[in-house]
């Protein structure tokens, strides 16, 4: 099946899906449906079981090390140092400064081989099952995972359960994109994704490089699926990325670089900005960044721990997958990268400025404002496909100088 | 009699020529094969073809980012060593008792990292940057200059930075055995101070110094930190092409070419200042024992 019939079918399903949920609340059948769905979670299927056929989930044994592939601070170090101690089980972590060094560095000459951990941003999926890097989960190794909030043990989009219930990815911290403005400069937030392209902000906007991300957050605001722009719209999609660019004085390696370009004075608003620049730009002494989602609403993120091929040490790995939805572990998580949490249990658990950082009263509207995308395909006739926003994203760095 | 061969010079070479040969040699024949070889998702297959080369050529962007790789690369090869050779012809006649101090700043200097000294010519260059505040303070501008940052001139200017003390280096040690006997020699026989300079100084460290042009040449040109973080969206240089050829797209095949074009560019260079010296042989200069 080609991925231009795959997106066909996936949209189908989330009609279905959309449509069966209507008719459940429509016919009142509600608390019986809903138990029944409970059980269905309950087999795991749905993620988040902690009994089934096969008898209560238990996590295994963990011992030995723990080769971790992913960015710095998601092997979350403090709030595991507890189950390290308890288990004897070491974390030998390498941290990349790019997601596409994950997939590099397990495809390229076999030399990812032995890594027992990655994590991925849900766009993702896609391309590594691609390119065979996720091996399937045993969620019988992870009680914790009952632990998820409905929204992410539900999986609409599969980007963390396939449709046929195998598991390739644990959910377990998330954000969403906004505009991030220096109020020292900036007096009133913009209230639309345009207003950056406005005079007022010629030179003055940050931009990370993310190709996928600022594609995505593009895509959205030309009310286009991300994952299936057609190759006509694709260019209106760069165009504006191309403007938003023209804007800049150039394209920040990081978030981080990002901020630092934004708290030197350099920039005073972010395109693709993040909550989490709020408190990166506190941690520096300013305290002067605030972030909100714009009318259009933006994009979300979601970062899963996977066991990638060749793993050597796949318990150890799910043992720590598991402890990582622990309701503390998780909230602590959260405060450390100023993110989202997965689980229910860990909001109350949470300062109030890392609560407050998203509405998880109604997760269900916030994500609908700022979908989580797949990133777009592989390959494609029809659509715009990854290498090519990959390719095109160059050509936009260097543009203002053409 | 045939004199036998003595296997000492082999003993001593041997980890270096195993070394190069398994980390250096080996890759990159590896990548020679990878740049014939069709990209497929972060892998190669057959069939051999030239149009990975041909996609590197005919790419508007890699034009583009190969002439700000040949400007950037070429200013900053020729400011280090126009800067470096006074210095380190001062360093070699005059300095006297500050010899050993600066000789030591400078090796000293290796011990900032790299992305310090970039990071610091972001404060200084900034529009809230050292410079642009002390212009200010003394009412010079009344607004930040925002041309120092985020070009061709601030990426020049970290580069320059950064490989003057390997080039002040390079040229001492290319005069440590010019004596200053062949100085007052010259002076004797009449010439002056700049007939000095460009008859005897220069010819005895032409080669040196295009040694050192060539060493800050290809590291600048080939660089993709110091674009991304001082270049802004002028200053971006082919590196960063070839960085996402093998990272963002996955297409080795093509980064592999892009890599070699890059190669035969710095070897066309070389050969073209190897064949200058030769003509006006200033290759043939050499210090008396």
């Amino acid at each position: 099946m080609g991925y231009d019939d795959w997106v066909r079918r996936e949209t189908s399903r989330r009609r279905f899906l959309r449509r069966a949920g209507v008719v459940t609340l429509t016919v009142g059948a509600g608390p019986t449906l809903l138990a029944a769905c409970g059980d269905d979670d309950d087999d795991g299927g749905g993620g988040g079981g902690s009994t089934t056929a096969e008898g209560p989930a238990q996590a295994p044994e963990a011992t030995g090390r723990v080769d971790f592939l992913s960015w710095e601070g998601y092997d979350i170090p403090d709030a595991l140092k507890g189950w390290r101690g308890e288990t004897g089980v070491t974390v030998k972590s390498t941290y990349i400064g790019n997601h596409d060094e994950i997939q590099t560095k397990l495809k390229a000459g076999g030399a990812g081989a032995g890594y027992d951990i990655i994590t991925y941003y849900q766009g993702y999926k896609p391309l590594y099952q691609e390119l065979e890097i996720l091996e399937p989960l045993d969620e019988q190794k992870m009680p914790n995972l009952k632990n998820l909030f409905p929204y992410f043990a539900g999986d609409e989009g599969n980007f963390w359960l396939d449709e046929d219930g195998t598991r390739t990815g644990v959910p377990w911290t998330w954000g969403s994109i906004g505009i991030t403005i220096d109020t020292r400069r900036v007096k009133s937030m913009p209230t639309s994704w345009f207003d950056l392209l406005e005079p007022e902000f010629k030179g003055k906007v940050a931009i990370p490089d993310d190709p996928t991300g600022a594609w995505a957050l593009a895509a959205h605001v030309l009310e286009f699926d991300p994952a299936a722009t057609t190759t006509e719209d694709g260019e209106k999609v760069f165009d504006l990325l191309s403007q938003v660019a023209a804007q800049s004085t150039g394209i920040s390696p990081s978030f981080g670089d990002a901020t630092t370009k934004m708290t030197a004075g350099d920039a005073d608003v972010c395109w693709q900005g993040w909550a989490a620049m709020n408190q990166f730009a506190a941690d520096a002494g300013v305290d002067s960044f605030e972030t909100e989602v714009p009318k259009e609403g933006s994009f979300s993120f979601c970062d899963a721990y996977a066991l990638p091929a060749g793993s050597d040490n796949a318990d150890a790995a799910l043992a720590m997958m598991n402890e990582a939805l622990d309701p503390k572990v998780n909230a602590e998580a959260a405060v450390f990268l100023v993110g989202g949490v997965t689980v229910a249990d860990a909001v109350p658990e949470l300062p109030k400025d890392i609560a407050g950082l998203y509405a998880y009263e109604d997760i269900d509207a916030l994500l609908e404002r700022s979908p989580f995308y797949n990133n777009p395909p592989v390959e494609s006739d029809e659509f715009v496909t990854f290498q090519e926003v990959q390719r095109r994203w160059q050509e936009i760095k260097a543009e203002a100088d053409a | 009699m045939r004199k036998p061969l003595s296997i000492g010079p082999l003993v001593l070479t041997a980890p270096a020529t195993v070394g190069l040969l398994l980390f250096f040699v080996a890759p990159l024949v590896a990548f020679g094969v990878y740049s014939f070889l069709t990209g497929t998702l972060y892998d190669v297959a057959s069939p051999l073809t030239l149009d990975n080369y041909k996609d590197v050529v005919e790419t508007d962007v890699n034009r583009r980012l190969a002439r700000n790789s040949l400007v950037v690369g070429g200013l900053a090869a020729f400011f280090s060593v126009l800067i470096a050779l006074p210095m380190a012809y001062w360093l070699r006649y005059s300095a006297g008792r500050w010899r050993g101090i600066v000789l030591f700043l400078i090796v000293a200097s290796f011990l900032a990292s790299y992305l310090v000294r970039i990071f610091a010519w972001r404060s200084m260059l900034g529009r809230n940057g050292a410079i642009n505040r002390g212009l200010e303070g003394i009412g010079v501008i009344d607004e930040p200059l925002d041309f120092l940052l985020y070009n061709r001139f601030a990426v020049t200017v970290a580069l320059v930075h950064i490989f003057l003390p390997y080039v002040v280096l390079v040229l001492y040690a290319g005069l440590a055995p010019l004596q200053p006997s062949y100085l007052e020699t010259a002076q004797d026989l009449g010439a002056g101070r700049l007939q000095r300079w460009r008859r005897v100084v220069l010819p005895l460290v032409a080669a040196p110094a295009v040694s050192a042009f060539l060493f800050v040449f290809v590291l600048s040109a080939a660089d993709y930190v110091t674009p991304q973080l001082l270049g802004g969206t002028s200053g971006i240089m082919l590196g960063v092409q070839v960085q996402v050829a093998f990272i963002g797209t996955g297409d080795f095949a093509y980064g592999a070419a892009m890599a070699f074009a890059m190669l035969a560019g710095f070897l066309v260079l070389y050969a073209l200042l190897a064949l200058a010296l030769r003509l006006t042989r200033l290759d043939r200069v050499r210090f008396a024992a």
